[in-house]
């Protein structure tokens, strides 16, 4: 049963009379409930997929289906509305607000959605009970990164969206959050896609998707991913 | 010094930082504009008048006596400091031309040099009977050079010709009495001929008037005493060159605009130095690791510091430059010309005393804040500015103590509270901004309300009558007017000039109404509106006029009798008269001090249809309707509706530039943290509030710190627009709840602004640039 899927999706850009086209003709389906990773050097159109994933932006052309709903076309308010309760995102520097507290910036998805889960357990749950009333300027990477987790998954989204989580980690801490991502996410049943450059991540996922030139190089599944413990890099 | 690629970067990074630098630029441009614009003014009004007094030789005093002696001259000229003494003749005449203006005639001795006419087109002919007529007069009526003038002086009617057309720097400001506000020139203006011309009235040359040059440094009020013992019995007056009509109407519109030249720029330097230190801060911040690369580089402490402090300097200069270009031509050329002064010509004058003076504070509003903002980054080493920025602190703040409130607000209450308390000075810098639009238009609104108001308070609540006649006292006397079938109230009065000594010794002339004491068409009041009544046993005073002699009820003063001898007689009560000051007496206490009362005007409230038969008669010299007085006093004050709407348009000007600066300046430096939220999932218009709500917390203070702000400078106003008029300046709730809509009109206007810039906000390039 696919959750999430992707048919013939391009999104092209234009940069002054040049045409890029960043994702070309891109098809894939995942199931709900699932770790997988989109792996690909910089440029590869991996973050433009999770931009598009996440209604951050709209293909040129091609469809995008999230839960039966389709989302390639969305008008802006429906976008940022299918953001608000659908999607957990979780960003490379964190973008935590830096005027709110670590309790707060968890809060701020209770803000906006309609059946949020608990601020304080998140927290706990990543770790950081003792961490609540901390400003992100007073916090560690690993532990602003884990808050941003908390956040993501507060608004208790269907899907997590990673960009490079671990792109601004030391790899023990970096080791650490990616096991939270798997554990906390799919222990909630949450559908999780990671975009990373980084390669030996792609062994813990479920669907692992190459992407080179705006295409889809290779896509592999794994019947048995790895523990995050067993992966070298 | 500035080097070449250190200059390439100051212009990239202002076009970076465009709206910033524009606001410090206009800011700063507005400043000293104002201040070079109102200067421009009084100092053009000084030097078109002290430059018409010194051509025309312009006497230091006037000591009015019937047909002066040669004693009496001899006399004069023997007083300490007198340098000269000529003697001449001045009345006002009527005239044969439509609605019956008045000329000042002034009749000038062959030999005269002083109080000449500025001739401006053909010449006086003296000794051809020509005449100068008012050049304003002449436009205003039709005359020309050629035409002939009939004046009616002594009952008998004398036909001028016109030769030349001129100026008179007695007539400046030509108001014909203290009743009129403002120069018209159709009905008032003034003719100079020789005294020859007088002859075929009177038989024989007429002096009634010794003009006197003065060495200057001379005490006036000395030489007036010396003078009045001169002449004794026989004088009707003496003023000093200050104290005359135009001169003083002069000095009083100089003393104005010098007063609100030093008051209202000071806000706009205040907000320039704000604006600039929010704008450098942030800049010298985001240029941290560029401070440490060139210090890497090798660039001494000296040129980095110079570096940034010339953005502030630059900007200051072409401020300047740009404000002293505006000033005089935008201020300058509008309002000098509506002052209502006649000078030959308007071409501006510019104070650069004091632009020099506005020039050095804003640079150092702009410079100086320039370098005080990135002085504290010098300290540290390369290496320590070259590591990343310590990240932005959040932090608690005082609302938090208060654990049961903080709870209950949403976060995004609580994420503006924050903010707002993080950026202490950007806060002040907007309130002050706010307070000054609203000061600026509640002054203005009052300065409004406090001008119509006059006509309110001297044509709807103290004269009450439909018209007023203005009878020949020479033929009328009491019974004579009692018998009159006049269909409805009348009421008698005398007008004249009453000359007195104030307790301090100084002579004055005042304006002295005598009328019966029920007054049934003039109701007097006091300051708080209570009816104050017409004294059987002393005098009544207007209250401004009390400040001008220094006394108050209970004092006394001494008054000229028509015998010339001084009677001393009590001040029992003062009254408020918003324009025209003078002192009002019964009849009945006239008569007790030896006088008779012969009226010089009726007022009449008619019953029905006025009676022709009577204002066509001979004993009537002209009518006037209040409704007429009414409309002409309202229609006079159009300079104070152009100054009203600049004042609101400068106002308006500080809360744009203010409140946009400090939106766009909250928007573009938490635009990551705007992009998360919209991540997140806030929609457009929650994020829109939370950058836009802030700008209330300027608003509302701003607006109540307006407040006085408004008064103050309408006090100044109030206190300074001409010596004649008695106004507080009071702030009504009605006009700060104008002011205060207005100023929340204005931030509602620019919040739209700052929220379609906003609509516009990339999420994905935003949350891309990280540094």
């Amino acid at each position: 049963m696919d959750f999430i899927t992707l048919e013939d999706v391009e999104r092209e850009y234009r940069v002054g009379d040049n045409i890029i086209k960043a994702v070309d003709g891109v098809s894939f389906a995942l199931a709900q409930g699932t770790f997988n990773v989109i792996l690909g050097q910089s440029g590869a159109g991996k973050t433009t997929i999770l931009n598009l994933l996440g209604g951050m932006d709209s293909p040129t052309s091609g469809t995008i289906s999230v839960g039966g709903e389709e989302v390639s076309g969305m008008e802006e308010r429906e976008l940022t509305n299918y953001r608000r309760t659908k999607i957990g995102f979780v960003f490379q520097f964190y973008n935590l607000v830096p005027n709110l507290t670590a309790l707060e910036n968890v809060q701020l998805a209770e803000e906006v959605c309609r059946d949020p889960l608990d601020a304080q357990e998140m927290l706990d749950r990543v770790g950081l009970s003792k961490r609540m009333d901390n400003f992100p300027s007073q916090m560690s990477g690993g532990e602003q990164q884990r808050v941003s987790i908390a956040r993501a998954l507060a608004k208790n989204p269907q899907i997590v969206l990673c960009d490079e989580p671990t792109g601004a980690l030391d790899s023990v801490t970096g080791r650490k959050v990616l096991k939270l991502i798997r554990d906390v996410a799919i222990d909630l049943g949450k559908t999780v896609v990671i975009v990373t450059h980084n390669a030996p991540i792609a062994e813990m996922a479920q669907t692992v998707i190459h992407m080179r030139d705006g295409k889809i190089a290779e896509t592999e599944t794994h019947e048995h991913p790895k523990d995050v413990e067993e992966i070298v890099w | 010094m500035v080097r070449g690629a250190l200059w390439k970067k100051t212009i990239r990074d202002m076009k970076q930082s465009k709206s910033q630098f524009v606001s410090i630029l206009i800011m700063a441009t507005l400043a000293v504009s104002i201040v070079t614009g109102l200067d421009s003014i009084w100092f053009t009004i000084q030097n078109h008048a002290d430059a018409m007094y010194r051509s025309t030789s312009l006497s230091d005093l006037w000591v009015t006596v019937a047909n002066p002696s040669e004693q009496q001259l001899w006399g004069i000229k023997q007083i300490d400091g007198v340098t000269r003494v000529e003697q001449r003749y001045c009345a006002d005449a009527d005239t044969d031309l439509p609605g019956n203006p008045t000329l000042r005639v002034y009749a000038l001795d062959d030999r005269s040099t002083l109080d000449q006419p500025d001739v401006q087109e053909g010449s006086f002919e003296k000794y051809g009977g020509g005449a100068v007529l008012d050049e304003n007069f002449a436009e205003s009526n039709g005359l020309k050079i050629g035409d002939v003038v009939s004046i009616k002086l002594n009952g008998a009617w004398v036909r001028v010709p016109i030769t030349g057309l001129g100026l008179s720097s007695e007539q400046i400001f030509a108001v014909k009495n203290s009743a009129s506000l403002m120069p018209d020139s159709k009905s008032f203006g003034f003719l100079v001929v020789h005294a020859g011309t007088l002859e075929s009235v009177y038989g024989r040359k007429v002096y009634n008037q010794i003009s006197v040059r003065l060495a200057s440094g001379t005490d006036v009020p000395q030489v007036e005493r010396q003078a009045d013992a001169v002449i004794g019995k026989e004088l009707i007056g003496i003023v000093s060159q200050k104290d005359s009509g135009s001169v003083n109407s002069v000095d009083s519109r100089i003393q104005q605009f010098r007063t609100l030249g030093i008051v209202f720029p000071l806000l706009f330097f205040i907000v320039t130095a704000l604006i600039t230190q929010s704008t450098m801060v942030r800049l010298v911040e985001n240029q941290r690791s560029q401070i440490g690369i060139l210090k890497a580089l090798g660039y001494s402490r000296r040129s980095i510091l110079w570096h940034y402090t010339s953005y502030g300097v630059v900007i200051g200069l072409c401020g300047s430059l740009l404000g002293l270009a505006m000033g005089p031509n935008v201020f300058g050329r509008i309002l000098v010309p509506r002052v209502k002064l006649t000078f030959s010509d308007y071409r501006i004058s510019v104070n650069f005393l004091h632009f020099f003076l506005a020039m050095a504070l804003i640079l150092i509003c702009t410079g100086g804040v320039s370098f005080y903002a990135c002085r504290k980054l010098q300290g540290d080493t390369p290496a320590v500015l070259l590591r990343d920025r310590p990240p932005k602190k959040g932090n608690h703040i005082f609302l938090e103590s208060l654990p049961s409130l903080w709870r209950k607000l949403k976060f995004s209450s609580k994420l503006i509270a924050r903010n707002t308390m993080k950026n202490k000075g950007r806060l002040m810098m907007s309130t002050v901004g706010v307070m000054g639009c609203t000061g600026a238009i509640l002054a203005a609104l009052t300065i409004r309300s406090m001008i119509s108001g006059i006509t309110v308070q001297m044509y709807g609540t103290t004269f009450n009558y439909d018209q007023k006649i203005l009878v020949d006292q020479t033929k009328t006397d009491t019974r004579y007017l009692a018998n009159q079938e006049l269909n409805g109230i009348v009421q008698q009065t005398e007008e004249s000039n009453l000359e007195l000594i104030c307790p301090n010794g100084r002579r004055k002339m005042e304006p002295l109404t005598i009328t019966s004491k029920n007054s049934p068409l003039i109701h007097l009041q006091d300051v708080s509106g209570n009816p104050v009544s017409i004294p059987e046993n002393g005098i009544a005073v207007s209250r401004k006029l009390t400040e001008t002699l220094g006394v108050k009820p209970g004092d006394s003063i001494q008054i000229k009798r028509t015998d010339q001898k001084y009677v001393t007689v009590p001040v029992t009560q003062v009254f408020y008269l918003a324009s025209g000051q003078g002192i009002f007496m019964s009849d009945a206490y006239w008569k007790s001090l030896g006088e008779t009362f012969k009226p010089t005007a009726l007022l009449v409230k008619w019953n029905g249809v006025p009676n022709e038969k009577f204002l066509s008669s001979d004993a009537v010299e002209e009518s006037v309707t209040r409704e007429s007085q009414r409309s002409g006093l309202s229609g006079s004050t159009q300079v104070v509706n152009i100054a009203v709407a600049m004042m609101i348009v400068m106002g308006a000007a500080l809360a744009f530039v203010v409140l946009y600066n400090t939106s766009i300046l909250n928007f573009t430096e938490r635009i990551r943290d705007l992009a998360t939220l919209r991540v997140l999932g806030f929609y457009h218009g929650e994020i829109r509030n939370l950058v836009l709500i802030e700008n209330y917390f300027s608003v509302f203070p701003g607006m109540i710190f307006g407040i006085p702000v408004g008064r103050s400078i309408s006090w100044i106003v109030a206190k300074n627009l001409d010596s004649r008029l008695d106004l507080f300046g009071t702030i009504t709730p009605q006009n700060v709840l104008i002011a205060g809509i207005l100023t929340l009109f204005f931030a509602w206007i620019i919040n739209r602004a700052v929220a379609k810039k906003m609509k516009n906000l990339d999420i994905l390039s935003a949350l891309k640039s990280v540094e």
